[in-house]
């Protein structure tokens, strides 16, 4: 996803792909990266990793090429992000982000960053009308 | 999208003026950004129009064309015009399903338009007033990043195809309640709404009308100051200078319109 990130979010991205490139077991976050994670991103730090240890993102690709980004939130709900920019329908991102401008970014969008660089998001494939529809917000697989 | 605007205005700026003086310093190149025009609708729509114009026919590009009222005074060249396609989704959501549905096509365009993203997003057509409400901040988030997007999809398969019409780019006009001369309910929550749009737009045009004597010195009808603010100059320099460009736009009672750098 290219981003609207500071370069610190940016950097701790790549180091964190970069430990899971070089190991070929599944370990846990080094406690050094972990408190970064914190530092940078606060409480919603926790919140992603859970998500992303329940294998929450999806990554959404049609016939066209054209992808998307679906979470699991902790409720259940299912929240469609995007891959150049940040946006996400939860009411966190709505509140912390858009109106108090008080975070770069939701636990969603987090879980989204943090599985890509972790190599465990899903896949699955949608048609390019349904993909059109889960853009849209009007629908979704 | 501030690249075809300053293309806009040098083809439209006068010809006795300074593309004539050997001196005149030409406008520093305008990055490819996705940008908002904010101003009076009368005149932020014929810039839309004229840059969709611009585009089909300088640059070759296909063009999207979306607005929510149906253009009445379309010259026939336009409707005719097979890069421009001309859309009239009546509500946000026709809107969404629009944008979104763009990569569906097998020749995309290079540029997308929306004409007043603030009549989609206030929920309701033509005549309605009920202003801006606190709730409308995902929903603007939603369209532009939708918009922001579609517009980096199209330009990867544009690139790939090596298309000499990459990237693809958004332009959308915005009028806030003040521009409108309405009374918001909530007059903080316009403010809100462009805060939103700025995340996603890099770049904004500002209209803004003179109303000094400017216009009659010019013996012009009306006088208008356009600001072009905000994207890098370069695109590829994390801290090069951001674009900042002043023009001055008179129009004359047979409609013509005349473009000056300032």
């Amino acid at each position: 996803m290219r981003t609207f990130l500071p370069a610190v979010a940016e950097q701790l991205f790549r180091d964190i792909q970069k430990i899971y490139e070089e190991t070929t077991q599944t370990l846990t976050l080094p406690s050094s990266r972990l408190r970064r994670l914190k530092f940078v991103f606060g409480t919603c730090a926790l919140q992603a990793l859970d998500l992303v240890d329940q294998r929450s993102v999806t990554c959404l690709s049609s016939p066209s090429g054209r992808k998307a980004f679906q979470v699991i939130g902790g409720s259940g709900r299912l929240y469609t992000c995007f891959l150049s920019c940040h946006y996400c329908p939860c009411p966190a991102f709505t509140y912390t982000v858009l109106r108090r401008n008080q975070g770069l970014l939701c636990k969603h969008i987090l879980a989204v960053y943090l599985c890509q660089a972790m190599a465990v998001t899903q896949q699955e494939s949608v048609s390019d009308q349904q993909m059109s529809a889960v853009l849209s917000g009007t629908g979704g697989p | 999208m501030t690249d075809i605007l300053t293309l806009v205005f040098r083809t439209l700026s006068s010809q006795t003026g300074q593309n004539k003086d050997p001196s005149a310093v030409p406008p520093p190149p305008a990055p490819r950004s996705n940008t908002l025009v904010v101003g009076e609708h009368r005149l932020s729509r014929s810039v839309l129009l004229l840059a969709a114009v611009t585009a089909a026919s300088e640059l070759g590009v296909r063009v999207a064309f979306f607005a929510q009222t149906q253009i009445q005074s379309l010259p026939e060249c336009l409707q005719r015009c097979s890069k421009i396609t001309f859309s009239y989704p009546r509500t946000l959501e026709e809107l969404l399903q629009q944008v979104a549905s763009l990569h569906e096509f097998p020749c995309p365009p290079s540029l997308i338009i929306i004409d007043r993203l603030d009549g989609f997003l206030r929920g309701a057509v033509a005549s309605s007033h009920v202003g801006f409400h606190s709730g409308d901040e995902s929903r603007a988030a939603h369209l532009a990043a939708l918009l922001c997007d579609t517009a980096a999809f199209l330009t990867e398969i544009l690139e790939k195809r090596g298309s000499s019409s990459a990237p693809c780019r958004a332009i959308a006009s915005f009028l806030s309640d003040a521009d409108s001369g309405q009374e918001s309910r909530d007059p903080s929550a316009t403010d809100s709404i462009l805060d939103v749009l700025d995340r996603y737009f890099q770049a904004r045009c500002t209209l803004d009308q003179d109303r000094s004597y400017e216009a009659a010195a010019a013996a012009a009808q009306e006088a208008w100051h356009v600001y072009l603010s905000g994207a890098k100059i370069l695109d590829d320099l994390e801290d090069g200078p951001t674009l900042a460009q002043e023009w001055k736009l008179f129009i004359f009672p047979e409609g013509l319109m005349e473009f000056k750098l300032v």
